[in-house]
């Protein structure tokens, strides 16, 4: 009589060797359980980077309208730009509606355009720096239609006669509202910046505040379809191996051999099946939203950093909920009297 | 002092009998199932000793507790009470690794359905055990082809089991049952599912095996030829043993069991 010893446990490669040989000759089943999950995290991905697109374009269109009605302000004091010598006197960190009124301007034809710093303030931004002419304060205003004060900062005494000397015509603009009470007395100025009334204020909280719960709420849905589309699936396919299973337990194989197996076999499955649902997704809500608010906003609004950032709960949706998926049920079967899961028909 | 030639001859015989060791002891075996609410009770004491090298049938009508005997004695379950010891081990005693490792080693199965793993060839399904095992891939492969000649599918070891007929697919799961050269073979049915003359050659293959391999085996069966063939004969009926026979005390042309 030979001594009961323990049974051998085997290395993670031929685990490893035995599920890449099931994937590939059930290739097709495989890929149908992968449909599955690429469905649902497709799903969750459209949501959430339809609610980024989203965001990008209402925010997009809202710095359009800013430059849009900045520039008409403008325009409507010193005449169209063509040809014009514009001079900015940069105060504090611009904002990016008046970067974009600096290049609406050049695009406009203006000739040239001034550029000076108060001291202290820091170099322009780059794409500033690649239209404007750098020049000091006393020049900056030198044959120049305007004089725009731009930037969140305060402006200091500045002798203003002076400064307007030389310009062509003397009209100071400013761009943000903090700088227009300091402005010396006497000096002809166009506000451009637009002051919100406290109604509107309010109104916009309301709604930014209706849209958070919409996402969430969208965000949770997207989350139950996902969780049911991939466990279905997963489920699925390890039920309908309960036999192999028991036969593989008659054969001698640990509990934890077949569990490993389903580890591993779910978590590829998951992570090619979450990586494509990404792709999927986020295709078909730039799409979408495309045919909705027009291609060119849309691309021209998407922020990628934050569309990356929710690649990541999206793989890790596919692969965490496919693992557990297939795990429970083929712990389960492992831990069945392999008699009994043998016998299973499904 | 004279010697006793009768009696010597008596001696020499027992020592003859007992070089058949019981290989297979259920000792008053129940196993009760539980479900839903209610309770069944599978085997109600069932005593059986299997010998090394027999070939034995067990027969009962279904719902007799004939699967549930041959899962108890082939460590595929544990019972409620009573004893199986399989080669002088209490199986009861065994963890659930000790008996993934005498399931690998000793027992070999063969199930009605064949069981096989699709997804693998012929080589794969008889290489499986042997890898569970701890067994060297290379051996292993020199095995397995060698075992699949032995059982008449030297020629189809690369196929897979659905390229195969039933008759080559229960061959193919009989060589896997040999895989780790175990001394019980445990057949659920094996020709439940082929055609008489496959079913023959089935019966022909197990025979030869018990033969030249010396391997114990046990067969639920309701298959005459298989009956024919085995040593002796097990009833079961309502989870008790109630007749064990050899083959020639029975009238099969009666056709009772049929």
């Amino acid at each position: 009589m030979e001594a009961i010893r323990e049974q051998v446990r085997l290395p993670f490669s031929v685990a490893f060797e035995v599920v890449m040989q099931g994937i590939r000759i059930r290739f097709g089943r495989s890929l149908v359980t992968a449909t599955g999950v690429v469905l649902g995290v497709a799903f969750l991905m459209s949501i959430l980077s339809g609610q980024v697109i989203r965001q990008g374009v209402s925010h997009e269109a809202q710095l359009r309208t800013e430059t849009k009605r900045m520039f008409s302000f403008l325009t409507a004091e010193m005449g169209p730009p063509k040809d014009q010598v514009i001079g900015v006197l940069q105060v504090g960190p611009l904002n990016e509606a008046e970067v974009r009124l600096i290049r609406t301007l050049k695009e406009r034809g203006a000739k040239a355009i001034n550029w000076a710093q108060l001291t202290g303030q820091g170099a322009a931004p780059p794409e500033v720096a690649r239209l404007v002419t750098g020049t000091s304060v006393e020049e900056v205003a030198a044959e120049a239609s305007s004089l725009l004060i731009m930037g969140q900062g305060s402006l200091p005494q500045l002798d203003w006669a002076t400064l307007l000397a030389s310009s062509a015509q003397a009209t100071v603009g400013a761009t943000q509202k903090q700088e227009v009470a300091e402005v010396a007395p006497g000096v002809p100025l166009v506000s451009l910046a637009r002051e919100l009334k406290p109604e509107e204020i309010e109104a916009q909280a309301l709604e930014q505040k209706r849209s958070a719960f919409r996402n969430l709420w969208m965000t949770i849905i997207s989350l139950v379809v996902t969780f049911i589309c991939i466990s279905n699936s997963l489920l699925m396919s390890v039920t309908e191996r309960f036999k192999e299973i028991g036969t593989m337990k008659c054969l001698g194989a640990l509990s934890s051999f077949v569990r490993r197996l389903f580890l591993i076999e779910s978590s590829l499955i998951g992570l090619v099946g979450a990586v494509a649902g990404a792709l999927v997704g986020l295709v078909f809500a730039i799409i979408g939203y495309g045919l909705t608010f027009g291609f060119p906003l849309v691309l021209s609004s998407l922020q990628w950093g934050a569309i990356a950032f929710y690649f990541v709960p999206c793989l890790a949706a596919g692969v965490g909920l496919s693992v557990m998926a297939a795990l429970y049920p083929a712990s389960f079967a492992a831990r069945m009297v392999p008699g009994t899961a043998l016998r299973t028909n499904i | 002092m004279a010697i006793d030639t009768v009696k010597l001859e008596a001696l020499f015989r027992k020592v003859e009998e007992q070089q058949a060791p019981c290989i297979i002891r259920a000792v008053e075996v129940e196993k009760v199932y539980r479900m839903g609410n209610e309770e069944v009770r599978a085997l109600q004491g069932a005593s059986v000793d299997i010998y090394k090298g027999e070939y034995l049938s067990i027969m009962g009508p279904s719902g007799s507790g004939k699967t549930t005997l041959f899962n108890m004695i082939g460590g595929l379950g544990k019972p409620t009470s009573g004893k199986v010891y399989i080669d002088q081990v209490d199986i009861a005693q065994l963890d659930y690794n000790e008996l993934a490792w005498l399931r690998c080693r000793k027992v070999g199965y063969i199930f009605q359905t064949y069981n096989l793993i699709q997804v693998m060839t012929c080589l794969e399904n008889v290489t499986l055990p042997m890898a569970f095992a701890g067994m060297d891939a290379e051996d292993a492969r020199d095995k397995g082809i060698a075992i699949l000649q032995m059982v008449g599918l030297g020629d189809r070891i690369l196929h897979k089991p659905g390229e195969l007929s039933g008759g080559q697919q229960q061959r193919c799961a009989i060589a896997r049952a040999l895989a780790n050269s175990p001394d019980i073979i445990l057949a659920d049915e094996p020709t439940a599912n082929l055609d008489t003359h496959t079913g023959e050659e089935i019966i022909e293959l197990l025979s030869r095996l018990k033969e030249e391999l010396g391997v114990t085996i046990v067969s639920a069966t309701h298959d005459l030829k298989m009956l024919k063939r085995s040593d002796r004969i097990l009833w079961i009926e309502d989870g008790r043993i109630v007749r064990m026979a050899h083959p020639s005390e029975i009238d099969f042309s009666v056709g009772d069991f049929d």
